[in-house]
């Protein structure tokens, strides 16, 4: 009998609760779409930032990465054990990871830094570069090699062409697969297989520098940063504060934006909710009189009543979500260019959301536990 | 020997300064059919919702099958509702958005637990079998009232308190519930029902006749079939 009655109340019931119903679907409909953004928006702003480039650099514990010059002592670390160290760290997270070794050699006379790493790595780490021609696909391709533009225009080079540097009495020579446009300082730059740098440097198992790009939040990447860093007690592990800062910011500036509006709809919907219930709780004064001369205890009477505020708020919420679902994806597609998919847990968490704001909304309900049956009933 | 179901001694009720009932004493035994009647605003509405627990007294004793209305607290009131007393409206106080059958169900559910079945067999009784499923909207006035009739019987209380329970009717839907309760007599309930019209009055084994919230008279009625 209870679900019959809350069933026929919310039958007999229904037009005056339209607004309320309109005010649940439209604010669930609005929190779930904000819910699924918020979390949708970390994970493509996490993208996005990414292929701004490596989050965590790893560099001698002396100083500034070694970029040498024939004339100087380089300060440098062994590879091996920064590789060790990634290596024991969870890989899931490492969206990519490159060794380098900077040198400054001479091509066609002119000085150029020859950067020596995994040439098969270049395009995950440094995503916004523009390439002219083709990748290396293997870190073990010894004989190709990527070039800075400003080194092709300065050199008179091309993609295919044969590219010779030197340094102190040594020589290497590669074919140029792809000129690269990165718009720094890059473009000065030779990128060839760090096996063959090392070579020509006469410092085998050498690095001067490690690049790598965690996947996360800020957070994530300040943690990850910290366990590689105790990882690796001789070097000196940074993430770079600039990425993870503005990453950080604008994350918390989006998160405390939909915070606030979350927190707004809610109230609106509560306030909308609790106008209805005001009404209506007038309007069932007389129904309450009733009960209680047929012997309903008023906890009886007044969980009817919520159980329909409840049901009322747990299919709106449901609609709402469903729709909000929608609204998500067509605003992922409209501002990011690319459609969020709905959590499973912005559901449960809208449902039950709305349904803590109805029953909110149905306070006014509580004023019928004062009803007085024999002033009801002889119509005052 | 009858037993005594209702004994009321030198019972009050104030409203402000106003006093509704003033020192009122009378008993009923178990199986009369009682009418109190007199002028509006002397009382009559309100002793019986005193008997009905629906309202409390200020002063005085109500017992109503051993119980002191007066004593109890608001759980002891419903339950002493839910279990001793069957209510007759003037404006018959169905909820609109249940079915006949619901209707009684409801007091079937604040009592204990729902039974359709002998629900709907209440509603046969009252002559509407045909009209379980209806809304009170889609009821005559007469229709209404039965149902009301039928709500009233369905947890057998001990009790009846039908207050004006023809005062919204036309004749003939008056001769179909007063018939109603000329049966509930017969079988023996004890029934409370207050009136205006002394045609109806007569109807009860005796009246009880109130003016300014005093008993002013308790007289064996003149029965229609025996006049």
């Amino acid at each position: 009998m209870f679900w019959r009655m809350v069933f026929q109340l919310l039958r007999g019931s229904r037009g005056r609760l339209a607004v309320a119903i309109l005010a649940i679907v439209s604010g669930a409909a609005v929190i779930s779409a904000l819910l699924n953004l918020d979390l949708g928006v970390q994970n493509k702003l996490t993208q996005q930032f990414r292929t701004l480039g490596a989050n965590i650099v790893i560099s001698p514990a002396s100083g500034a990465p070694a970029q040498i010059s024939a004339a100087e002592v380089p300060s440098l670390m062994p590879e091996r054990d920064v590789l060790e160290a990634l290596r024991k760290l969870p890989s899931a997270q490492v969206t990519a990871a490159a060794p380098y070794l900077y040198i400054v050699a001479r091509a066609q006379n002119h000085p150029v830094v020859v950067a020596g790493t995994w040439l098969d790595q270049a395009q995950k780490l440094d995503a916004t570069w523009k390439l002219e021609g083709n990748w290396v696909a293997s870190r073990a391709d010894d004989a190709r090699c990527l070039v800075g533009r400003n080194v092709v225009r300065r050199l008179h080079l091309a993609v295919g062409n044969p590219l010779e540097v030197h340094y102190l009495d040594r020589s290497a020579q590669c074919n140029i697969a792809g000129i690269v446009d990165a718009g720094g300082a890059e473009d000065n730059q030779v990128f060839a297989s760090l096996r063959a740098v090392q070579s020509l440097a006469n410092l085998p198992g050498q690095i001067g520098l490690a690049q790598v790009s965690v996947t996360g939040t800020a957070r994530v990447v300040a943690e990850y940063s910290a366990r590689l860093a105790a990882a690796l007690p001789q070097s000196q592990v940074r993430p770079i504060r600039q990425v993870a800062e503005a990453e950080g910011a604008l994350l918390g500036r989006i998160r405390l934006l939909i915070v606030s509006m979350v927190l707004l709809i809610l109230i609106l919907t509560a306030l909308c909710v609790l106008g209805t219930m005001a009404a209506l709780a007038m309007e069932r004064r007389k129904d309450v009189g009733l009960m209680k001369s047929l012997g309903g205890s008023i906890s009886r009477i007044v969980g009817i009543f919520l159980a329909e505020v409840g049901v009322l708020g747990a299919a709106g919420g449901l609609v709402g979500t469903i729709l909000g679902a929608a609204l998500s994806y067509w605003m992922g597609l409209r501002v990011f260019g690319t459609a969020i998919s709905p959590r499973w847990e912005v559901f449960p968490a809208t449902i039950a959301l709305m349904i803590v704001v109805t029953l909110t909304g149905a306070l006014p309900l509580r004023m019928l536990g004062n009803t007085k049956p024999a002033e009801i009933l002889r119509g005052e | 020997m009858v037993a005594t179901l209702v004994q009321v001694d030198n019972l009050r009720k104030e409203f402000g300064n106003v006093r509704a009932l003033d020192g009122v004493s009378f008993r009923v035994d178990a199986g009369e059919w009682i009418a109190i009647m007199g002028p509006s605003g002397s009382g009559k509405t309100t002793l019986i919702n005193i008997l009905g627990g629906l309202d409390t007294p200020t002063a005085g004793q109500a017992m109503v099958d051993g119980t002191d209305v007066a004593r109890l607290d608001e759980a002891g009131l419903t339950r002493f509702r839910a279990e001793k007393i069957g209510f007759i409206f003037q404006q018959f106080h169905l909820l609109p958005y249940l079915t006949a059958v619901e209707n009684v169900m409801l007091a079937q559910y604040f009592h204990s637990t729902t039974d359709e079945k002998e629900a709907q067999q209440s509603l046969e009784r009252v002559g509407l079998g045909d009209r379980i499923e209806h809304l009170p909207s889609q009821l005559s006035g007469g229709e209404q009232q039965r149902v009301a009739v039928a709500r009233a019987l369905i947890n057998h209380p001990k009790l009846i308190l039908a207050d004006e329970p023809t005062g919204n009717l036309d004749e003939a839907n008056e001769d179909i519930v007063l018939s109603l309760l000329r049966e509930l007599h017969a079988e023996g309930h004890t029934i409370l029902m207050v009136t205006h019209a002394p045609s109806i009055g007569r109807l009860a084994d005796r009246r009880i006749e109130f003016a300014h919230g005093h008993l002013v008279q308790s007289a064996a009625a003149l029965k229609p079939e025996l006049a």
